[in-house]
């Protein structure tokens, strides 16, 4: 039988691991895949707290965000590939046409 | 027994996702990310969730990843040139606000102050039907109005994708 | 129970194992004498030209979208083929609003032609 925090606190490193993902690399795909660590780290919360207090809550919400995830990447990287046509660059740093 | 497999898990997990940021070929650390996807289908058998284990094989490390790894593929990314930083303390900041934010859960889980509700399936009852079925009676009933919306989100994340990729509609 | 899953963990453990141990031994067993002719990717024929690594069509992109998509859609037909026959009439009236909703979205890809290849 495993505590809880343990399980509590491999997912927070896992969502700090996602945060300085976003925060460091530039290449927007690499941002993306960043986020897609988060979400795993906060579906693997959403589990533990859900086993540690008898519900199936959570794991039913895991189907949620998974459905989430799956659409936000559909769009996502719809937006990257326009933006490398348009663009020819995937840097964020570079894009910078709606900032003034 | 489970805490010698959980460690080992979570070992895998953690290097795998420091691999996929630290990696300078996206390639690399796509694939990086499916180990990790799959060492965290690993730590949901542990929580006796096995078929949020098979969904996340099934749609993380199948569907979700093949997409990624074909829009690398389409953008014929190569590896990332070491650009001059624009800003160059952006790093040191990044780390420094996410190790913060990595105090701030610690201390919360640490002090112990998470509580709730106790639910009714225990895990004796959940195995006695079986966890697909179990989960199914919950998603089907009480949470059939999200369940519902989900489609639409689907539909909208279908259109929006035709949309911005195709070239003449 | 999570015990159940001991013979999948080695299985996993052979499977990674055997490729590794495989491809150390020849690495480290095996002569190594590189030369201009052996490293082309075929001896005989026409030269390669240019790199292998060309852009990929978009149209693939949209295809794996809808693959996606539909995978997710799947995910939720899994649970609720486990329990229709207890939903009873209800559970055919949810799950068809639902598909029928989706199915709207693969009539929007098809009437833009998505799904030809031509």
């Amino acid at each position: 039988m495993i505590p809880l925090s343990y399980y509590l606190v491999l997912s927070a490193i896992l969502f700090t691991i996602g945060v300085v993902g976003v925060l460091v690399r530039r290449n927007a795909i690499m941002i993306f895949m960043a986020i897609e660590l988060m979400l795993n780290a906060v579906n693997l919360s959403f589990v533990a707290i859900g086993k540690h207090l008898d519900s199936l809550d959570g794991q039913v919400f895991v189907f949620f965000v998974m459905a989430v995830a799956a659409a936000e990447v559909a769009v996502g990287l719809a937006i990257i590939v326009n933006l490398s046509r348009n663009k020819e660059t995937i840097n964020v740093d570079e894009i910078n046409i709606m900032k003034w | 027994m489970t805490l010698f497999f959980f460690l080992l898990i979570a070992i895998v997990t953690v290097i795998s996702a420091i691999l996929v940021i630290v990696l300078r070929n996206p390639i690399h650390s796509a694939l990086s990310l499916v180990l990790t996807f799959f060492s965290i289908a690993g730590l949901y058998i542990l929580l006796n969730a096995q078929f949020i284990a098979a969904i996340q094989v099934i749609v993380y490390a199948g569907a979700i990843m093949v997409l990624f790894l074909f829009v690398i593929m389409l953008l014929n990314l190569e590896k990332e040139k070491r650009v001059s930083e624009k800003h160059p303390l952006q790093k040191a900041f990044g780390v420094s606000i996410a190790l913060f934010l990595l105090g701030g859960i610690g201390s919360i889980v640490a002090t112990g102050v998470l509580y709730g509700n106790m639910g009714t399936e225990t895990a004796a009852k959940v195995s006695a039907v079986g966890n697909t079925k179990a989960i199914a009676g919950l998603l089907f009933t009480d949470w059939v109005l999200p369940f519902e919306i989900t489609s639409i989100l689907l539909i909208a994340a279908i259109v929006g994708a035709i949309v911005l990729t195709k070239k003449e509609l | 129970m999570p015990s159940d899953y001991f013979p999948v963990f080695v299985f996993l453990l052979i499977a990674v194992g055997f490729p590794v141990m495989i491809i150390a031994l020849s690495s480290i067993v095996g002569p190594r004498k590189p030369s201009p002719e052996k490293l082309m990717p075929y001896e005989c024929g026409v030269d390669p030209i240019g790199s292998a690594r060309k852009r990929l069509s978009v149209k693939f992109y949209i295809v794996a979208m809808l693959f996606v998509v539909f995978d997710i859609e799947a995910i939720f037909l899994y649970p609720w083929a486990v329990i229709f026959k207890d939903l009873g009439v209800f559970g055919v009236v949810e799950m068809g609003l639902f598909i029928v909703i989706l199915f709207v979205g693969l009539i929007y890809a098809w009437k833009k032609g998505v799904l030809e290849w031509e």
